[in-house]
């Protein structure tokens, strides 16, 4: 995964509709902090990049490496995890 | 929420899982069998709007996980119409499947009905051993599917069910599943209730097969990383400490059998003066709540001395009751599996090579494969 992957949800991995939660095989994964947004990004089309262009907007003060490194950091470790596919 | 009768005992939280066992009928005739010896019969079985009721309840209770199971649910011909109910629900839909029975067309609808995760599960890597194992020649029918279920987009795990007879092969049996190219792969022991007890001296490993079997699974883990997620089912007969069964009882889960009983796990109905109560009579919330069954082994005031004192029970929950009661014949009994029972060398008499014994398959009258359609009796 780098920032010019385009990351989505593994199949049979979803968001759940109100809880924080994301529904996987056999289980949950609580979302913590802005996962939730970052998830809720992930539609098969965006890059990396793209995605935290977008979280940037919402952002205001947050610094960007920061932001990209984080966010590349929980989709490499959800990846690892089977639930972030490229 | 309603709490428990012992208020020492934390408010009880909802249920995480429901597990609807939707019927008993199997084309598969497995020694391992985790169902009742006694099965529910086709005719008493829950009608669709049972289920669907059943199921509306369990999401308003807050359950978030649905594992439609049986038997084989691909005998209910209503299994899409039950799938779009648990999805529109608000349920995750998981189905535990032979894959006897299963077609594109079939797979299609039931995936355009909202089905996410199938678990299909492998016998041995060998033919003959796993249609042996299985009481039915399916080996070459689940491998035909695996193709098939990789045109659509659903989590997809293979289960390796490992005993005394295919574990020697296990490095052999992970790397035909790595092959398939599922998700998620599990490796489960049998677990000896229900039908399994009848072959345990069949089945059960030796403590030199596990103790080989350990860093093979490690290994694959560490393999298989990225790739495919593999989860081990470690049995609890060769531990010195419990399993947290079912993650506690009716703590996290309840099953609903064919009929509509509500079972605290899958082999409850062992356990002597028990009585189920029934979704046809009373709604989920309150069997959760209010049912003798589900109240009798929470929280801790059932538990021995040993139990009662020990910080483990946190963490267990006081282990298996089903397994207490099968090996002790007292269901409020420590768990045998615990180095702390008094009956704690029963399992080790267990974990010793017995001597070869004939297997003894369920329901199988003869040799003929019996149609999905057919009730199994």
């Amino acid at each position: 995964m780098d920032m010019n992957s385009i990351p989505g949800l593994a199949p049979g991995c979803r968001l759940h509709p109100t809880q924080d939660v994301l529904l996987i095989p056999e289980g949950t994964l609580k979302l913590n902090g802005p996962t939730r947004d970052i998830l809720t990004r992930l539609d098969g089309r965006r890059s990396v990049t793209a995605i935290v262009d977008d979280l940037l907007q919402g952002y205001s003060g947050a610094n960007d490496d920061e932001v990209r490194r984080d966010v590349l950091g929980l989709l490499e470790r959800l990846e690892q995890r089977g639930v972030v596919r490229t | 929420m309603m709490t428990p009768n012992d208020t020492s005992n934390p408010p009880l939280a909802s249920p995480l899982s429901l597990i609807a066992e939707l019927t008993h009928r199997c084309p598969l005739h497995c020694l391992y069998c985790s169902n009742p010896i006694e099965m529910q019969r086709a005719e008493d079985e829950l009608s669709t709007e049972d289920w669907k009721r059943v199921f509306q309840q369990a999401a308003q209770l807050g359950v978030l996980h649905l594992h439609l199971t049986g038997g084989e649910p691909l005998a209910r011909k209503d299994l899409p119409e039950l799938i779009t109910a648990a999805r529109d629900a608000g349920l995750y839909v998981n189905m535990i499947t032979s894959g006897v029975g299963m077609t594109e067309d079939r797979l299609s609808t039931l995936v355009e009905a909202g089905l996410e995760h199938l678990q299909l599960s492998f016998q041995d890597l060998d033919e003959t051993s796993a249609n042996h194992i299985a009481g039915t020649r399916a080996h070459a029918i689940k491998l035909a599917l695996v193709p098939v279920l990789k045109r659509f987009r659903l989590a997809f795990t293979v289960n390796l069910v490992v005993h005394r007879m295919n574990l020697d092969r296990l490095e052999d049996f992970i790397a035909l599943a790595e092959d398939l190219g599922p998700d998620r792969l599990e490796i489960a022991h049998v677990q000896y209730y229900g039908w399994a007890l009848k072959n345990r001296s069949l089945l059960m490993p030796t403590e030199e097969q596990v103790h080989r079997s350990l860093p093979i699974v490690e290994a694959a883990k560490e393999r298989l990383k990225g790739k495919i997620h593999l989860e081990s089912v470690f049995p609890d007969y060769f531990g010195s400490f419990p399993k947290a069964c079912v993650g506690g009882w009716g703590r996290q889960m309840m099953l609903i059998d064919p009929i509509g009983q509500a079972l605290p796990c899958h082999s409850a109905a062992v356990i002597p003066n028990l009585f189920f109560d029934n979704v046809r009579q009373h709604d989920l919330a309150w069997i959760w709540q209010a049912s003798p069954a589900f109240q009798r082994f929470r929280g801790d005031a059932w538990m021995s001395e040993t139990c009662l004192e020990c910080p483990r029970k946190e963490r267990d929950f006081g282990g298996c009751r089903c397994q207490a009661f099968m090996l002790t014949g007292d269901a409020d009994a420590i768990d045998p599996v615990c180095s702390y029972s008094p009956h704690h060398e029963l399992l080790q008499t267990l974990r010793k090579p017995s001597p070869e014994l004939l297997p003894i398959w369920r329901g199988r009258a003869s040799s003929e494969e019996v149609p999905v359609s057919q009730p199994c009796r």
